[in-house]
């Protein structure tokens, strides 16, 4: 009944996504600006219109928020919906990254001299096979997926701490393999060049018309993650209110009693594993295609620990909340150089973050640590619903209106 | 529709039900929430089931004018036996879920019932408390859960699906058995034995026969019935008030059978505010005490909301006085300025406020089946729910006054129905009426009702009341409840109580005074209301007796009575009150099943809490 949305005659309706027409008219209102905010003032249909468009480098931090969104996706899918701890995202989407790179970027050659016949000769550094992305990102999420199936046997037996230390040293495990495995990686210091997004001809990192639009390269990739994440959000979102999310949630909830219900565990968690580490890996390959460079070095434990902070800032067990973590963390370094830069009536509230890496009480990355470590212990304690809850709280807010309860 | 039908010719509910079935087999009929979702039955289903009941009783040897009870919840099981008794021409009598085993047995007996279905192990546990041998006419009882029953051996119990697949293999073997009873059904035929609620003595059983029902539901349900326009398959209706009372009956069967609005049930009776909040009906029927526990819930949630809200609240409920005057003045007409008020009082305040307890949607609301304040009556209105107060009782089948919208006079219970000859008893002012829906005579019982029909065919209703600018109808009080205190001055008790229980923490109200020197009152606290209270007020207490007892909340009714006596003449103030200990109960005995109180039985156990006060 369309007027009654509390009218729900069947389950599928109880548990849809959209439950009401407001819903699916403020989730359009959301989409729309989003598209604008990507296309704003290149958008030659509406002249005149308030340019709120990102540019520069804004725009190029929105398109890896996008991307890190999937990722962020992904992790909340075990550590959200299933409640399992990992730290171990960092190797998921190290994996993805690489498995994108290998398949779909250039091979890197340099002439060597042969020393016993002291002609020159070319000797493949990287290699590379140049692939479509219609290839290479489907790969890199099931390869990381097959990690992730490897993994799970060990997630199965453990649980909370352990089951954290256990995801940590596949951290190392993983540094250690991207710092050897130098004819896939590019080795440390060096790195490699990334897949190229580049759909069936189409190139996402070049400017170029689409439609008759000129886009800017990054507003195209900015669009490409945008459809993958509405789609990657949208699986998410289907999974958790399906029979597979009820489960997790179960096990979540208290695992002993999930099993005496007759809920498989191993299955089950072998379930978000899997899921997760696709997610993990689509988003790794994706993050640094836009950069168009990738380092062994980057996928430490300080990479997990971003993505936990996503899950948990932005909000546990929840698609959205996902997105708000990922997008707040994204661009977290941009505001701590605007912080660092801002001045008070001819004052500096900030002196203490300095510009430069070497001089200053705390450099700025330095200080993003800080945030970092600040931000989740706040949230865990002040709202331990993230982002999501406090966006929770402003609904109810007026939900209950005119009472408060 | 059913009314463009011929006036001519008697209709059972039995029969618009076939029709509708015929007519729009796929539409819904009656939706029942169970397992957190709505569960739709269509027209044609509730006609299959139906009619499968009657096939059953038919297969049971059931005669016409038989007589089947029922003693259950609302639940659409209910209706199959409502609608499937008529049409196998039974008689249905439904008893009250509260009814204690006592009660059961009365009634059981009285009615002389062949067959019995009970909804649980509860109410089998009181029909099966009773010793076979003192109910010799019962021959089954069918129960609906299987839970606990399952286990008991008494030969007479029976599975309502192993009863239905009796009704099926009689209609597979007979298939027009039930039509050909439907075709011999005459209208002087029973339909219902109400039992009336006995506020005095036992109760007695009205008989309501197919002629009472069909000349109801033209009246009621039809195109110039009470709800204009006339109502139809797009509204809504919540049945939550007790179906074995003529009341829910004319919601839940007439404007069912004679209107096709679908007919919803809730999980229960706690869960009344979330399955309201979720139909959001468009015709709501409620007693008294349900508009005043809305009235109170509404008072104390908007009184406990953060600062901005009550701000907002406050604001507009000022705006809605002022609407609610209005429309009271103007017999429930907007002028433009209380039109516009409402429309912007909607976007702040309104549209929530009634969208939380379910009133969001509401075109007819009405108040009955006891006198309500019109206190609450306006500020409903003025919050843009229409209620309408209206008057009948089980011996005329509900129908004989109500107030019409855009004719609304406040205090009264409004006209006639067109059909409806109304008269004042020259002598006493008692209200007469009469009209086809008129009962035929309680069941068994000739004398009482001689009392009550003259041979003119004149139902006594036993209620004094007066004309208001001639067409309207002010009920006094029920004649045997007036006052005539020591002084000679008549007082009506029921005007008094219900302006004390317009205060939210005044649940229950009992006036004393006759043939005494001043009035005086027992009053019973809503406990929830009045705890909550003692909460924000940090009052530490524990039980109702407990909260009755601190001489906080005896202060704080005081000033509620005071209140109430500052609308009163000298005479008809309360000059003494005490607390009810303990909260009134049908179980024993204080209140009758429709939750009225039984004056002597009241008046008689707090005998000394009454002296006290004249001493």
């Amino acid at each position: 009944m369309r007027l009654r949305p509390g009218l729900v005659a069947d389950y599928r309706s109880d548990v849809a996504i959209f439950r009401s027409n407001v819903q699916r008219f403020w989730f359009a209102v959301l989409l729309v600006a989003v598209v604008l905010l990507g296309l704003g003032g290149t958008l030659p249909l509406i002249p005149g219109l308030v340019d709120f468009s990102l540019t520069g480098d804004l725009l190029l931090i929105a398109v890896s928020a996008v991307f890190a969104s999937i990722g962020a996706i992904g992790l909340n899918i075990v550590t959200g919906f299933a409640g399992q701890v990992s730290l171990g995202h960092a190797f998921f989407l190290g994996l993805g990254a690489f498995t994108g790179a290998v398949l779909g970027g250039s091979e890197v050659t340099r002439q060597v001299v042969d020393l016993s016949t002291g002609q020159f000769v070319e000797k493949t550094l990287v290699v590379g096979y140049q692939l479509d992305l219609s290839i290479w990102l489907p790969a890199a999420g099931l390869v990381a997926a097959l990690a992730g199936l490897i993994v799970a046997p060990v997630a199965f037996r453990l649980r909370g701490l352990y089951l954290a230390f256990v995801t940590l040293g596949l951290v190392f495990i993983g540094d250690h393999l991207f710092r050897e495995a130098s004819i896939l990686t590019g080795g440390v210091g060096v790195g490699r060049p990334t897949g190229v997004p580049s759909l069936f001809g189409f190139r996402f990192d070049q400017d170029g018309e689409f439609f008759g639009i000129f886009l800017e390269k990054e507003q195209k990739l900015f669009f490409l993650g945008l459809v993958l994440l509405i789609v990657l959000g949208f699986v998410a979102k289907n999974l958790a209110r399906s029979r597979v999310g009820r489960a997790l949630a179960a096990i979540r909830d208290r695992d002993i009693a999930a099993e005496m219900m007759g809920i498989p565990l191993a299955r089950y968690k072998m379930i978000a594993f899997v899921v997760s580490s696709f997610y993990a890996g689509v988003a790794g390959a994706l993050l640094y295609s836009a950069i168009g460079h990738l380092e062994p070095g980057t996928f430490n434990l300080l990479l997990s620990i971003e993505f936990i902070a996503m899950v948990l800032i932005g909000g546990v067990s929840t698609v959205s909340g996902s997105i708000m973590g990922a997008v707040f963390i994204t661009f977290l370094p941009k505001m701590v150089k605007w912080l660092a830069g801002i001045t008070v009536f001819g004052l500096d509230p900030f002196f203490f973050i300095s510009d430069s890496p070497a001089g200053g009480f705390v450099n700025l990355p330095q200080m993003e640590l800080i945030l970092f470590g600040g931000l989740i212990v706040v949230f865990l304690i002040l709202e331990p619903l993230g982002l999501y809850g406090i966006w929770i709280r402003i609904r109810n807010y007026w939900k209950a209106w005119p009472f408060s309860y | 529709m059913t009314t463009t039908l011929p006036q001519t010719g008697t209709v059972s509910p039995a029969t618009r039900l076939r029709d509708f079935a015929a007519r729009t087999p796929d539409t819904i009929a009656l939706r029942e929430k169970s397992r957190g979702i709505w569960r739709e039955f269509t027209w044609a289903q509730f006609w299959d089931q139906a009619e499968t009941f009657a096939h059953a009783l038919l297969a049971s040897d059931i005669d016409r004018g038989d007589r089947v009870a029922i003693h259950s919840d609302n639940r659409p099981e209910w209706l199959f036996t409502d609608l499937g008794s008529i049409a196998g021409g039974a008689a249905c009598m439904g008893l009250y879920p509260t009814n204690p085993t006592a009660e059961v047995e009365y009634l059981l007996d009285n009615s002389g019932s062949r067959l019995l279905i009970v909804e649980d192990e509860e109410q089998a546990d009181k029909v099966l408390a009773i010793p076979t041998s003192d109910l010799p006419m019962l021959e089954k009882i069918i129960y609906l859960e299987h839970r606990g029953v399952d286990a008991y051996d008494d030969p007479r119990l029976m599975s309502w699906d192993a009863f239905m697949e009796l009704g099926r293999a009689h209609r597979s073997a007979h298939p027009d058995a039930v039509a050909e009873r439907m075709a011999g059904a005459k209208p002087e035929d029973l339909a219902y034995l109400v039992y009336t609620s006995g506020t005095t003595g036992p109760p007695k059983g009205s008989m309501i026969t197919l002629a009472n029902l069909d000349y109801a539901t033209r009246e009621i349900a039809g195109d110039q019935g009470i709800v204009q326009p006339g109502p139809g398959p797009d509204d809504l209706i919540v049945s939550y008030l007790p179906l074995c009372h003529i009341y829910e009956k004319l919601f839940s069967v007439v404007f069912n059978t004679g209107a096709g609005v679908p007919i919803h049930f809730g999980e229960s009776l706690d869960t009344l505010v979330t399955d309201m909040r979720d139909v959001q009906p468009t015709i709501v029927q409620g007693v008294p005490r349900i508009w005043e526990r809305i009235h109170a819930a509404i008072q104390v949630r908007l009184a406990s909301a953060s600062r901005l809200k009550r701000i907002n609240a406050a604001i507009w409920m000022t705006s809605a006085s002022y609407v609610g005057n209005t429309l009271a003045r103007r017999e429930g007409r907007h002028t433009a300025v209380s039109r516009g008020l409402t429309a912007i009082g909607n976007l702040f305040l309104f549209r929530s406020l009634k969208d939380r307890v379910g009133l969001r949607r509401v075109r007819y609301g009405v108040s009955a089946a006891a006198p309500i304040a019109p206190e609450i009556l306006q500020f409903f209105m003025s919050i843009g729910v229409p209620l309408h107060e209206a008057y009948g009782m089980t011996e005329n089948c509900g129908v004989a006054t109500t107030n019409r919208p855009g004719r609304i006079k406040l205090g009264t219970v409004g006209e006639p129905y067109p059909g409806v000859e109304l008269r004042l008893d020259a002598e006493t002012g008692e209200i007469l009426t009469r009209h086809p829906a008129v009962f035929a005579g309680y069941w068994s019982m000739p004398e009482a009702t001689e009392r009550t029909i003259d041979p003119e065919g004149w139902l006594h209703t036993g209620d004094v009341g007066e004309w208001v600018d001639g067409t309207h109808v002010k009920i006094i009080d029920r004649i045997k409840d007036i006052i005539i205190t020591s002084g000679g001055k008549n007082v009506s008790p029921s005007e008094i109580e219900n302006t004390l229980k317009t205060s939210p923490f005044i649940k229950e109200a009992i006036i004393i005074g006759d043939r005494r020197k001043f009035l005086a009152a027992l009053i019973g606290i809503d406990f929830e209301v009045v705890s909550e209270w003692a909460q924000r007020h940090k009052l530490p207490h524990t039980t109702y007796r407990d909260l009755s007892e601190k001489p906080e909340v005896v202060t704080l009714v005081q000033k509620a009575v005071d209140a109430a006596n500052q609308k009163f003449a000298r005479v008809e103030q309360i000059k003494a009150f005490r607390l009810l200990t303990k909260e009134l109960d049908h179980e024993e005995g204080e209140l009758t099943a429709t939750q009225k109180v039984k004056r002597s039985v009241v008046e008689k156990k707090f005998s000394d809490m009454i002296e006290s006060m004249y001493r």
